[in-house]
């Protein structure tokens, strides 16, 4: 598992996660490294804010619930900087007028938990290719 | 023309009746006044007959009507002619075409025995009228005086026969104005009759429509209004017409409506639909769909508005009914155990299960590297592991929640627990604006009882208390969690809130299963709280409070002496297990 300090030039695409669920960010940066990414995981939305890996981030995958900030709103609030990044939502949640007003958004992809390692790395692409 | 040789007496005399008989011709005209040309004629030669002493008076003219030829005759009774009438006017053929006014004394051996002195009359300046010609017994006929007479007769029947002709040209003008007035009228009266026709059949559809029609200015004031129209509302027609249709129009519909009326006036739409519900004279409501355009003006009609008025009252109540029946299987749905139950498991089991799929992926892909990633494999077979064990959690914490078995009980601080709680839960408190405050007794007694279940519990009041201050405004939405070693001896944890209270009746009901005051609450919480803390030997209730809101408090029994000490090792690091 990798991480990057802040200054330090990533060689590979920095992914950040961002997900309250301790499952989640333990197994994801594994599986990532496997792809060719380099991972970093935080436990809030706040938490990556305030980390100095935003502009370096090239692809954010972001849980949507979570108390305080959720997934939609560090969206929004990212935008809202002009600090956009291809965004993939993960949700254990099934609700379909979130996932159809997050995709008008311009999210990247939308993945339910839990999702298989083909999907993950297909929605990466995807929003790889679109930056 | 022969100047007689008389004497003075008798040429008095003479002129004496000449005069007389001018006078009688001068009356002529009273006479004929208002006949017709014929009878003119005929009254002339009655009179020449009789003041001339002759002995035919014969005349030939136009009808000035119908243009055809005209012939008159009178004989005197002692005339002893016998020609009939129709061979008089070949007889005289030379007289009646002759012009100018000369006398020519006429062949004597041509009537019988008779000498006769013939004499032409034209009528009219040049005989354009008519011609009259008069035969006398007497050779000197016509003297002077006789000449005259005629000349004024002739001049009289002239002008007789041009007012006659006159009258009756008025006459046929007047007739003509006549008929045509007659004709226009009937036309009239016939289109007339067309256009009450259509009235009535436009003011029935009117009348007898099945749905409400108004008209109204365009200020919504109403100009008429069909029966149907009035029973829906209960108003009558005059009613009605002291009123706009705002003035009946339910307020929650306003805005919409005359924004819809404004754009329809300004020529954005030609027409527009609006369910909305009226006001009846009687205060009730009543539900329609309308159909409002505006009815463009005529030369004689400014232009109004008209609106077709459905009653939909049966079906919005219908519709209602259904969304209020449907509304309520959703929530009675939610509510289920067998609903709630397994949201809480996708949910809670998801996270780890998501976990595991993760690293079994990539164990997976190390494995199968050149050379395989063995470490890397390792390692996430233990998180693997981890998950697994934090899914099995989950199940236990939940089964423990819904079942009826005995809880696990520990050793345990109610504070502690409750940090635990609120620390979870304190950002969500925040979002909502809700302000935490704790009451803690610091000597707080430990209590035994299962950790998970009574943090549930505590959660469940906290949630309580968000909600019910959820619609509060006007105060500050503070909560008060307060704990203390109450005079029972037992421990007591209080949640106390700002929000909008509760009746004593509500108190008394509220951990109730399935009994619920809010619109979307699930009314299962309390109820199993009510049940864990029975479980743990306490009990719970809630108060309403001096002030705003209300308290939920719950008690159980302290933990006995000794005991606590003992359990408490499981928390803290035991040395026993240190030093091995």
């Amino acid at each position: 598992m990798e991480s990057h300090q802040g200054g330090s030039v990533p060689t590979r695409p920095l992914l950040s996660v961002v997900d309250d669920d301790e499952s989640v960010r333990e197994s994801l940066p594994g599986l990532l490294g496997e792809f060719g990414f380099a991972a970093q995981v935080f436990s809030s939305a706040e938490e990556f804010l305030s980390s100095g890996c935003v502009g370096e981030t090239s692809c954010l995958i972001l849980d949507i619930a979570m108390p305080a900030m959720s997934g939609p709103e560090l969206h929004q609030e990212l935008k809202r900087r002009g600090q956009e990044i291809p965004t993939i939502f993960i949700t254990g949640h099934r609700d379909e007028t979130i996932r159809v007003r997050m995709l008008k958004q311009g999210v990247a992809a939308f993945l339910l938990k839990p999702f298989s390692d083909a999907d993950l790395l297909a929605a990466i692409k995807t929003a790889l290719q679109a930056a | 023309m022969h100047l007689q040789e008389k004497d003075p007496a008798e040429e008095v005399n003479r002129l004496q009746c000449c005069i007389n008989d001018l006078i009688s011709l001068l009356a002529l005209p009273a006479i004929w006044s208002g006949n017709e040309p014929r009878q003119i004629v005929h009254i002339l030669l009655d009179a020449l007959l009789r003041v001339l002493r002759l002995e035919f008076a014969y005349a030939r003219l136009k009808d000035p009507v119908t243009t055809a030829p005209m012939e008159v005759l009178r004989v005197a009774d002692t005339c002893k002619l016998t020609v009939p009438l129709h061979d008089f006017g070949g007889m005289l053929t030379s007289w009646l075409e002759h012009e100018g006014n000369s006398s020519l004394r006429a062949a004597r051996n041509r009537f019988e025995e008779e000498d006769i002195s013939i004499f032409p009359v034209p009528l009219g300046i040049q005989g354009e009228i008519g011609m009259v010609v008069v035969g006398s017994e007497r050779a000197d006929f016509p003297s002077q005086t006789e000449s005259l007479l005629l000349s004024v007769a002739a001049n009289q029947a002239s002008i007789g026969l041009r007012e006659a002709e006159l009258l009756i040209e008025q006459k046929r003008i007047a007739n003509e104005l006549d008929r045509r007035v007659t004709e226009r009228t009937a036309e009239l009266a016939a289109a007339n009759e067309e256009l009450k026709r259509s009235e009535e059949r436009w003011r029935s559809v009117f009348e007898n429509s099945a749905v409400g029609v108004a008209l109204t200015d365009l200020n919504g004031r109403f100009i008429a209004t069909n029966p149907f129209y009035q029973k829906m509302l209960g108003y009558t027609e005059q009613e009605l017409q002291s009123l706009t249709f705002l003035d009946i129009t339910h307020q929650d519909d306003l805005d919409h409506n005359l924004l819809l009326i404004a754009e329809l006036l300004a020529g954005e739409r030609q027409q527009f639909q609006i369910e909305k519900q009226y006001r009846r004279k009687d205060g009730t409501s009543v539900w329609v769909w309308n159909n409002v355009s505006i009815v463009p003006g005529t030369e004689r009609v400014p232009r109004f508005l008209m609106a077709l008025s459905e009653d939909i009252t049966l079906r919005k109540l219908s519709e209602e009914a259904l969304a209020k029946a449907r509304s309520e299987l959703t929530r009675v749905a939610r509510i289920t155990s067998l609903g709630v139950l397994t949201a809480s498991i996708a949910h809670e089991v998801n996270q780890p299960l998501s976990g595991i799929i993760t690293n079994a992926s990539t164990c997976l892909r190390m494995l199968s590297a050149d050379p395989p990633n063995v470490d890397g494999a390792l390692e996430t077979v233990r998180r693997t592991i981890r998950d697994g064990n934090r899914a099995s959690d989950v199940i236990t914490r939940l089964r423990a929640l819904y079942s009826k078995k005995e809880p696990s009980p520990e050793c345990m601080d109610l504070n502690e627990a409750t940090r635990e709680v609120t620390a979870l839960s304190s950002s969500e408190l925040q979002r909502s604006g809700v302000i935490l405050r704790y009451e803690f007794d610091d000597d707080l007694p430990a209590v035994i009882g299962d950790r998970v279940q009574l943090q549930q519990v505590i959660l469940n009041l906290l949630r309580n208390a968000a909600d019910a201050m959820s619609t509060i405004d006007v105060r500050p939405r503070e909560l008060v969690i307060r704990t203390e070693h109450d005079e029972e001896n037992q421990v007591r944890l209080s949640v106390k809130d700002t929000g909008v209270g509760l009746t004593p009746q509500a108190a008394e009901k509220i951990f109730e299963a399935f009994y619920t005051t809010k619109t979307d609450g699930m009314g299962i919480g309390l109820s199993i709280s009510r049940s864990i803390v029975e479980a743990h030997q306490g009990r719970i209730w809630a108060r309403p409070n001096d002030g705003p809101g209300a308290t939920f408090s719950f008690a159980m029994p302290c933990a006995p002496e000794g005991i606590a000490d003992t359990q408490s090792g499981i928390h803290q690091t035991d040395p026993a297990k240190d030093a091995a």
